[in-house]
């Protein structure tokens, strides 16, 4: 338990100074840079624990969307490695890998940058992946428009409870991998329960990526995904349409 | 450990407006933290401690609830 202060409080007859500002000023100034840069695009900043599926569900919504039309381009966030953005590259949308040597969340400053190389002048919706990690990446604005959260039905219905920052910051939840649903114990319906008393208004999907299965039921999450997403698009340009007249 | 992220930024919005001009040490920060922010006091005070910046050696930090998500720095003192 690691709540008490490390050190004692020292007097030593200084100055006390009101500040009153926003910790992450810098942080903020660089968001508000990157929302600029968005333009029209809508951006989803997408959180999650290490493997939950966040790649593998940007493999299944990028190819939906640009089968309708619609082009995405993806940031890419890990601590090591490009893996995540050679599979994007498969699928012939604009990508670029954030490497963050060993930070555990994106910040907006990385983002900045990236959007000096990343093509976004024909894209409709960016997504963004962090770092997998169910904590860090909460406190930092992106610039982003919505955060969504992916947990997969592996990880236990008790983590909305346990990792309540990227519940309650985020307007959607995605549970994956509900394909293994009938190899566990885990409850969805307590997934649900439990992430709704941390954020009431939360909007929720129930996706499978696994392509194979036999039984092509696990999809309909996806596809009620994909139009969600393109409402969001919609009304983004027409906004920012709206905004720029 | 975003707790060294969030110390550096901190850093950042005391030096950029001006309140870290002329002052040798810092001695305590009071910050005002949002539901669930997922900081924990003494991780932060060991990031201030390993910061480059020698005036944030030995930092006391002081939470009070935020009503929003946005973490705030409150008041500072330094010698
Ligand atoms: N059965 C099943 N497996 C899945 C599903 N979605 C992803 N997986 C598998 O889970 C593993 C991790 O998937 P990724 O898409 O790489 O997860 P990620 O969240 O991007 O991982 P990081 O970027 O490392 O945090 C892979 O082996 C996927 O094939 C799903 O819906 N069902
Ligand atoms: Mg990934």
């Amino acid at each position: 338990m690691l709540k008490s202060n490390r050190f004692k409080r020292v007097s030593t007859g200084g100055r006390s100074l009101t500040v009153q500002k926003n910790a992450l000023e810098s942080n903020e100034i660089n968001a508000k840079k990157n929302k600029a840069v968005f333009g029209k695009a809508f951006v989803m900043n997408i959180l999650s624990s290490p493997g939950s599926g966040k790649t593998s569900l940007l493999e299944s919504i990028v190819p939906a969307l640009k089968l309708e039309g619609f082009n995405a381009a993806v940031i890419e966030g890990d601590v090591e490695t490009d893996l995540d953005k050679k599979r994007i590259d498969n699928l012939g949308v604009p990508a670029y890998q954030i490497i963050t040597n060993g930070t555990c969340h994106l910040d907006a400053k990385m983002v900045n940058v990236s959007l000096n190389s990343l093509d976004i002048k024909n894209a409709d919706v960016i997504f963004i992946e962090n770092v997998g990690n169910l904590v860090c990446p909460t406190s930092f604005n992106l610039g982003e428009d919505m955060k969504v959260v992916v947990l997969s039905v592996t990880e236990g219905d008790d983590k909305p409870l346990k990792y309540p920052a990227a519940f309650y910051k985020s307007k959607v939840m995605i549970i994956n991998k509900t394909d293994l649903l009938p190899a566990l114990d885990s409850d969805i319906a307590k997934i649900k329960e439990n992430a709704l008393s941390i954020n009431k208004e939360l909007i929720i999907f129930e996706t499978s990526c696994r392509k194979k299965t036999t039984e092509n039921i696990y999809n309909k999450g996806i596809a009620d995904f994909v139009s969600f997403v393109k409402e969001k698009i919609r009304i983004k340009a027409a906004e920012f349409q709206k905004q720029n007249i | 450990m975003h707790e060294f992220s969030i110390a550096l930024e901190i850093l950042d919005t005391l030096e950029e407006n001006g309140y870290l001009d002329g002052v040798k040490k810092v001695n305590s920060v009071k910050l005002a933290i949002g539901k669930y922010s997922g900081i924990d006091k003494n991780y932060l005070e060991f990031a201030f401690q390993n910061l480059s910046d020698e005036r944030f050696k030995n930092v006391f930090t002081e939470f009070v609830p935020n009503d929003s998500d946005e973490i705030k720095i409150i008041e500072i003192t330094v010698d």
